[in-house]
């Protein structure tokens, strides 16, 4: 009951959508139609998990006074904030929206945007060319930035205006990543995408039942 | 209102910044701000976009005789409700039953379409270009290109492939096949640059022309 | 004094970066920008659209992107609004439905556009691979209404508009995975034609599927968005944060190159 039937519900529905994407009989057609629209309907419950792990994270921290514990009540803050106002008016609410606007969107961008100072403060403590690989992947990301931005353009023709590549930042990056790029993330894809389906086919078969986590 | 908007905003934003001269409460404050702000928007959105339209709307529809069609759907609703045992200790395994489900839909949908979009196609794409070699229309430096990216498909490949020992004519392969590899981070590293960049230029933007801006609004 | 340079504070590199953004900002620096090839394909696609065609448009990007994938929005928005053609746009990512509605309502005062008429706008529902089957069939059995609440029957420009057989092209812009989802599943399965416009981080991913004209044309970051801009004649933030982007990129630069002669004499030096 609590393993074997997950790992059959898995089998049937893995099977099922494999054979009636190649059948086009209208009743494969049809039970292709009730799945994706079945799973469809499952999907927003799938965040219940998220948020309850979140809340007993949280709460957890609370109860046992752990670093910075009273940090977690802002969450709480911010979180029963969002749900008193957004859950009965709807997202379209001005305040909601307000709140959306002036401390999500901002919040959010500003975080990421720390690692632009990050990234210049490692690029000038780490990014050493002290192998052939090192090297080549230094070269590239310099040939990739100037290409990048219009200044590369000026830089680069002021250097190689006595050779026959002068007016080529652009292209020069635009060849990096259209050739060698190419090859290499190539490969990656087809890799994981063979990696993707042989664990799909274990999955399916239950070779594979690391998802049922662990008990019995 | 919008002027209040603009310096909430603008506190938040320094707030993260001051990250940058060392970790502190302002920074924690936040942080811990946008973590609850963002789950609770989306609740609020998986509520009203996902649950409301997808499985309250079509059973609402049924029970008011409009469609009885819902009641199909009371199926994997009940499914999804399973979720909620997570609740409860003794009955955490029974959420194993939806995400049964949607793994079991996902590896089946996946196979074909995997194979078809990244498989097939990037051989094709591969291989492509020798056809049109042998027809002639490449320029020697396409051809260099096409045969460049054969070697580089080929040697990538190789270097993730364990199957065997790395000696020989296959260590080399898979040397060149890092070579490959450290070209494709590095333009990664150099786009990358160009993206975080950008996220901060936004925010100086913002902090230039619409926060202060708005202090020189006011008086 | 060698040791010293190798050994800056990291704030001190923090300060130049910040004054590399500041300065060029403050002097309204504008340098010209070549248009790469990946994203004039995609303006010449739907430049060659004739009126009345429809493109779906994703925003599949939250706040953590929207400085540049937004201006790539706006541009391709104008674009289309002024060669009248209907805009059905959606979002898969949970957090950027209130800026993509935010986004088109500014740009459809800006350009007189009708909701309903010019365009519509979906809004956002979980599970992105469901999402994507499931308009694949039928869009009505995903959105069976717009994002105010409208019902797809009672909006004109839905009227004829089924499933993906009716749309010319979908352009995903996307922060995270989804235009591969939008390839693998929308593309094989339906056969929709696909572009892109994705943030930096993800631009070199996309190289493989250009080559192999699954993805009609691409925005790569910010440079895409400028090359846009600049394309449809409508000079905006993608344009300006290009042009600052240059001063900020010449400082990481020589920053690298700088560490790297510091490193080499004093391993000369050690040795």
């Amino acid at each position: 009951m609590k393993r074997l039937v997950p790992l059959v519900l898995c089998f049937i529905f893995g099977i099922v959508m494999i054979i009636t994407q190649f059948s086009p009989h209208p009743y494969s057609k049809r039970v292709y139609e009730e799945v994706v629209s079945g799973a469809l309907i499952i999907s927003p419950f799938a965040l219940v998990l998220a948020t309850i792990t979140l809340i007993q994270t949280h709460a957890t921290r609370i109860r046992r006074r752990a670093d910075h514990w009273p940090y977690s009540y802002i969450v709480f803050a911010g979180l029963i904030t969002m749900v008193i106002i957004g859950v009965p008016l709807g997202p379209k609410d001005p305040v909601f929206e307000w709140l959306y606007n002036n401390v999500q969107v901002p919040m959010d961008a500003t975080m990421f945007s720390l690692l632009a100072f990050f990234i210049a403060s490692a690029a000038y403590r780490a990014f050493r060319a002290r192998t052939t690989e090192a090297t080549l992947l230094l070269v590239t990301a310099l040939i990739v930035m100037l290409g990048n931005v219009p200044v590369g353009d000026l830089i680069w023709n002021t250097i190689m205006s006595w050779t026959p590549w002068a007016d080529q930042a652009s292209a020069a990056r635009e060849w990096v990543l259209d050739n060698p790029n190419l090859s290499a993330r190539r490969g990656i894809i087809l890799g994981v995408s063979l990696g993707v389906i042989s664990q799909s086919v274990r999955i399916i078969l239950g070779i594979e039942r690391s998802y049922l986590g662990g008990g019995d | 209102m919008e002027v209040f908007g603009i310096w909430v905003a603008a506190f938040l934003t320094l707030c993260i910044y001051s990250f940058l001269y060392r970790d502190n409460p302002l920074y924690r404050f936040a942080e811990h701000l946008f973590v609850g702000i963002s789950v609770g928007y989306g609740i609020v959105l998986s509520i009203h976009e996902g649950f409301i339209p997808l499985a309250w709307n079509p059973i609402w529809a049924s029970l008011t005789g409009e469609s009885l069609a819902g009641l199909w759907k009371l199926i994997p609703i009940a499914f999804g409700l399973l979720f909620f045992a997570r609740l409860s200790p003794r009955h955490t395994w029974l959420i194993r039953y939806p995400i049964a489900i949607l793994i079991g839909f996902g590896a089946g949908i996946a196979i074909p379409n995997m194979l078809r979009a990244n498989i097939f196609e990037q051989t094709r794409g591969t291989v492509a270009p020798f056809g049109a070699i042998y027809a002639g229309t490449l320029t020697p430096w396409e051809i260099f290109g096409a045969i460049l990216m054969v070697v580089g498909v080929v040697c990538t490949l190789t270097y993730f492939y364990f199957s065997v020992e790395h000696r020989g004519p296959v260590k080399w392969l898979s040397k060149i096949g890092i070579c490959f590899l450290m070209i494709g981070f590095g333009s990664a590293f150099g786009n990358t640059v160009m993206g975080r960049v950008t996220l901060l230029i936004q925010r100086v933007d913002f902090l230039l022309i619409d926060w202060l801006g708005s202090i020189g609004a006011l008086f | 004094m060698l040791t010293k340079l190798v050994s800056m504070d990291r704030r001190i590199v923090f300060i130049l970066v910040a004054l590399a953004v500041i300065v060029p900002m403050l002097l309204h620096v504008s340098l010209p920008v070549s248009t790469s090839e990946p994203t004039q394909k995609l303006y010449d696609f739907v430049e060659a659209l004739p009126a009345g065609s429809t493109i779906m448009l994703a925003f599949d990007y939250g706040p953590s992107s929207f400085p540049e994938l937004s201006p790539m929005a706006k541009a391709l928005l104008k674009q289309c609004f002024d060669k009248d053609i209907g805009v059905i746009a959606i979002t898969l990512v949970v957090d950027g439905t209130t800026l993509a509605s935010t986004l088109l309502e500014e740009v459809a005062e800006e350009k007189d556009a009708v909701n309903g008429e010019d365009f519509v706008f979906l809004g956002f529902r979980p599970g992105a691979t469901q999402v994507i089957l499931g308009m694949g069939t039928e869009i009505k059995s995903v959105f069976e209404t717009d994002y105010y609440g409208k019902k797809l029957d009672e909006i004109p420009m839905m009227k004829n508009i089924t499933n993906y057989d009716q749309i010319d092209i979908l352009v995903d812009l996307a922060s995270s995975n989804t235009t591969e989802a939008w390839i693998i599943y929308a593309n094989v399965q339906y056969n929709l034609k696909i572009a892109a416009g994705v943030t930096g981080v993800m631009v070199s991913q996309m190289f493989p599927y250009l080559q192999t004209g699954q993805l009609k044309g691409l925005m790569s970051g910010i440079l895409g968005a400028a090359e846009y801009e600049d394309l449809v004649g409508v000079p905006g933030k993608g344009k300006q944060y290009i042009n600052v982007n240059s001063f900020v990129h010449l400082l990481i630069v020589l920053l690298v190159v700088i560490g790297n002669i510091a490193y080499f004499i004093q391993r000369e030096r050690e040795e």
